[in-house]
């Protein structure tokens, strides 16, 4: 809504970007966040002590949600190569967030989910999957790349490897999530902004 | 008209399938009356906490949260994993569902994956964690565990356990567990129910030969490979499939059918383990259950390949490999075991019988080396006399199959690394007839190897052995020279090439022999024994005493070649020496009647003046 109102502003190009400037830090946020979050406390994004957490609000260039689950074994198997992006990215304001959905999953079963398999970026709860429509996911690994005004740029796969369930390449050959990565970082338009990801199903926990 | 035809078709199957069809014709389907009967049976095996399925499916609740995952697997057949292709072999423990199996998971996901009535649901099964046989007779542990990466490409792991048995035993079964015994955690595997998911398979090998010890840094650490060529032994070859995967019980023998565990054996435990997303640690145990029954059945594994012929070009869609063999038996196949790499697609085996009719043994149409097993004829297929076993193994190596290894593809040959391909169809077959008739089923074999391979040193090598055993020397010889010629620097070739001259009395010729094998491998024992044996024969009894001094320095306590030593140093005239090695033996064995026997003979020739000065 602010973002449309922004651009659709007159206004010289300093203007623009002075407001640009404001969304990012302010003023959208608490907006959005409550759009996400659909109204009453505890009903949105949570984060592991039940507290509503606003992914948004985290001023990032780049905000990478990993739609996970515990019990999901292809979701497991992408654990390093997520800490490898992770560190690539570290120090270029991308920000992790590890989502999710089940609303069944405890907040112990999380911890230890994230300290087995060594996830990188934050976990937080999407028990009314708030994020999962936002970002159009339906599976279990999935990646929804935001751009610093919260529009989604990418969602699907975080790489090739799998080609179905049980039918996976020696490795990767298309990086898909790195590549939208680096092309929202730089400005740049997702050339793939929508794959299939291979691996569990979100609407079963729903 | 059409409408009333159809209410009318609807009624009869009605009628048809009861009234219990006819209730489910007009209900939708649920968990409880269902899905839980099919699931239980053919998922929850694997599917349980400590076995290999990545999450339970015990319960409503574990089923409803992998609902559309369920009716997607099973539509395309990927879940329950089950490779054969239905009427190409009738095998035991068929894991395949029915298509009307997977219309009902369809439709129950369809509707909401709904519980529907509790009490309609049948009880989970119960897994206790225990060995599914019983008790076991004796559990060998792996004496150190393998730390799997988080990571990477799958790997191939080798765990070696040397069984302590003073005795021959019978074994009728196996059962291996990944992580330690039973549901125990062993010490060094921080989440053992995690690390049992990444055990894909494992496939035990009986090491008669120690043949491991040259690929094992020291005893017991294990070693890396996917595929293990061990010495095969012609006249006691392998006989039996030692199979394991994931959620099945394991396979018992039936009687007569125990295989033998000797003293000194190495079990060879292949195990294939897929990265999980975080390191594991892996140690495995294996629970042995032994029989008193001797085996009084005498099956053979033997396989049709043409390793030779895998020469697979970069971008080839559809390569084909085939071997053909012609049985010299009645023979009824027990189990077959199919084995490709990754690049492997459509895998065919078949019987053409004498009177030209095709019979399918078994047809894979989408291989995944995954998936691999062994699978068992519920009924063994009688082959007589005259069939011919074929395999037709088809390849595809275009960047078109997503398994392949190499990206781009490049040219694949024969190896045994996960990049290289194999085509092997492995069949156990019981010879018809009374006792054990491996040897000429084996002879078969060898013979056809040399057809396809006239160069290979091993064929020559069994093939000679075996001639020899039928006392056919001659050609036992000429097959052992073209054996030594082929592959000078093996010590077994020239060992027995010498002892068939030995046999000729050709021993100048046979001691030539004996030297080579100890030039190339002087801590060759069997060698040097028979070289001593071979210079005391041709009057060189000082050089053969010597090298005889040196074999019962590796076998001090052997009364028998004590006994043997005592009777080379009295042909030689020694008698001194002579008695004081019976009186050797008689001490390590008081009742070697021979030992006694000899030195009563040596005493009175010494009386009777014959000594040597010495």
């Amino acid at each position: 809504m602010l973002k449309q109102a922004c651009l659709a502003r007159p206004g010289g190009p300093s203007v623009l970007t002075l407001c640009l400037a404001i969304c990012a830090a302010a003023l959208s946020f608490p907006i959005r966040g409550a759009q996400i979050a659909g109204g009453a406390d505890g009903d949105g994004v949570l984060d592991l002590k039940g507290k509503p957490v606003d992914l948004f609000a985290s001023p990032a260039a780049v905000q990478v949600l990993l739609f996970v689950r515990t019990d999901c074994p292809i979701t497991n198997r992408y654990a390093p190569e997520l800490q490898r992006l992770h560190s690539e990215f570290a120090s270029r304001k991308v920000n992790f967030w590890l989502v999710y959905a089940d609303p069944a999953e405890t907040a112990a079963g999380i911890e230890a989910h994230v300290a087995g398999y060594r996830f990188p970026g934050v976990p937080v709860r999407d028990p009314h999957h708030m994020l999962v429509k936002r970002a159009h996911a339906t599976t279990a690994p999935e990646a929804a790349v935001f751009d610093a005004a919260g529009t989604l740029r990418y969602h699907g796969r975080i790489d090739d490897r799998y080609v179905d369930i049980g039918k996976a390449r020696a490795q990767a050959d298309i990086h898909d999530l790195e590549n939208a990565i680096l092309a929202v970082l730089a400005g740049k338009a997702v050339a793939e902004p929508e794959t299939r990801a291979i691996g569990c199903s979100l609407a079963d926990v729903e | 008209m059409k409408r009333s035809f159809a209410a009318l078709s609807v009624l009869f199957a009605a009628l048809l399938t009861g009234l219990d069809g006819a209730s489910r014709e007009n209900s939708s389907p649920t968990f409880a009356r269902d899905i839980a009967p099919i699931i239980y049976r053919n998922c929850s095996g694997c599917h349980h906490a400590g076995e290999a399925g990545p999450f339970p499916l015990l319960t409503y609740e574990d089923a409803k949260k992998h609902a559309r995952q369920i009716a997607a697997v099973t539509e395309r057949r990927y879940m329950p994993p089950w490779l054969p292709q239905a009427g190409h072999g009738d095998f035991e423990d068929e894991r395949r569902l029915t298509d009307q199996q997977i219309r009902l998971i369809a439709g129950w996901v369809k509707v909401g994956a709904p519980e529907g009535d509790p009490a309609e649901c049948p009880a989970p099964p119960n897994f206790s964690g225990a060995w599914k046989l019983g008790k076991p007779d004796l559990i060998l542990r792996a004496g150190h565990a393998f730390a799997m990466p988080a990571s990477g490409p799958d790997v191939f792991w080798n765990f070696t356990f040397r069984p302590d048995t003073k005795s021959t035993r019978y074994v009728r079964a196996i059962e291996i567990w990944p992580v330690g015994e039973g549901k125990e955690a062993c010490e060094q595997c921080p989440d053992p129910l995690s690390a049992a998911r990444i055990v894909h398979h494992a496939n035990m090998l009986v090491d008669r030969t120690n043949s491991v010890r040259r690929l094992e840094e020291a005893p017991g650490s294990g070693f890396a490979g996917m595929e293990l060529t061990l010495d095969r032994n012609p006249f006691d070859p392998a006989s039996y499939f030692l199979f394991w995967k994931p959620g099945t019980t394991p396979y018992s023998e039936p009687d007569g059918f125990a295989w033998r565990l000797d003293p000194g054996n190495t079990l060879v435990l292949n195990t294939h383990l897929q990265p999980s997303g975080k390191r594991e640690w892996i140690q495995p145990s294996v629970a042995l259950y032994f029989t008193e029954k001797p085996p009084t059945h005498f099956p053979l594994l033997f396989q049709l390949e043409h390793d030779g012929a895998l020469n697979i070009p970069a971008g080839a869609r559809d390569f084909v490999v085939s071997d053909d063999f012609r049985l010299p038996m009645d023979v009824d196949v027990l189990a077959i075991y199919p084995h490709a790499h990754y690049p492997g697609k459509l895998l065919e085996g078949y019987a053409t019988l004498p009177d030209g009719t095709r019979r399918w043994l078994i047809t894979i149409p989408d291989w995944d080396l995954n998936w691999q097993a062994v699978y068992r004829y519920r009924t063994p297929v009688f082959l007589p006399t005259g069939t011919v076993v074929s395999m037709r193994f088809h390849y595809d190596n275009s960047g078109r199959n997503p398994r392949n290894p190499n990206r781009p593809p490049k040219r694949v040959c024969a190896g045994n690394q996960a990049t290289d391909e194999m085509g092997h169809l492995w069949l156990q077959v019981l010879p018809r007839g009374r006792g054990d008739r491996r040897r000429e089923l084996e002879e078969a074999v060898t013979r056809h190897n040399i057809e396809k391979y006239p160069n290979d040193f091993a064929a020559h090598l069994n093939l000679g052995a075996l001639m020899l055993s039928r006392l056919e020397t001659q050609a036992g010889i000429a097959e052992l020279e073209t054996a030594v010629r082929l592959d000078a620097s093996r010590p077994e070739a020239h060992d027995m090439l010498g002892s068939a001259f030995e046999s000729v009395g050709r021993t100048g010729d046979a001691i030539v022999q004996f030297r080579e094998v100890l030039r190339v491998r002087p801590d060759y024992v069997n060698a040097r024994y028979n070289l001593a044996n071979a210079l005391a024969k041709s009057g060189k009894f000082d050089e053969a005493i010597g090298d005889f001094r040196q074999v019962l320095e590796e076998f001090p306590d052997s009364a028998r070649l004590h006994d043997q030593f005592g009777q080379m140093l009295a042909r030689g005239g020694r008698y001194e020496a002579a008695l004081a090695e019976f009186d050797k033996a008689l001490a390590l064995e008081p009742s070697n009647e021979t030992a006694r026997n000899d030195r009563q003979w040596v005493l009175k020739n010494r009386l009777a003046g014959q000594e040597t000065p010495h």
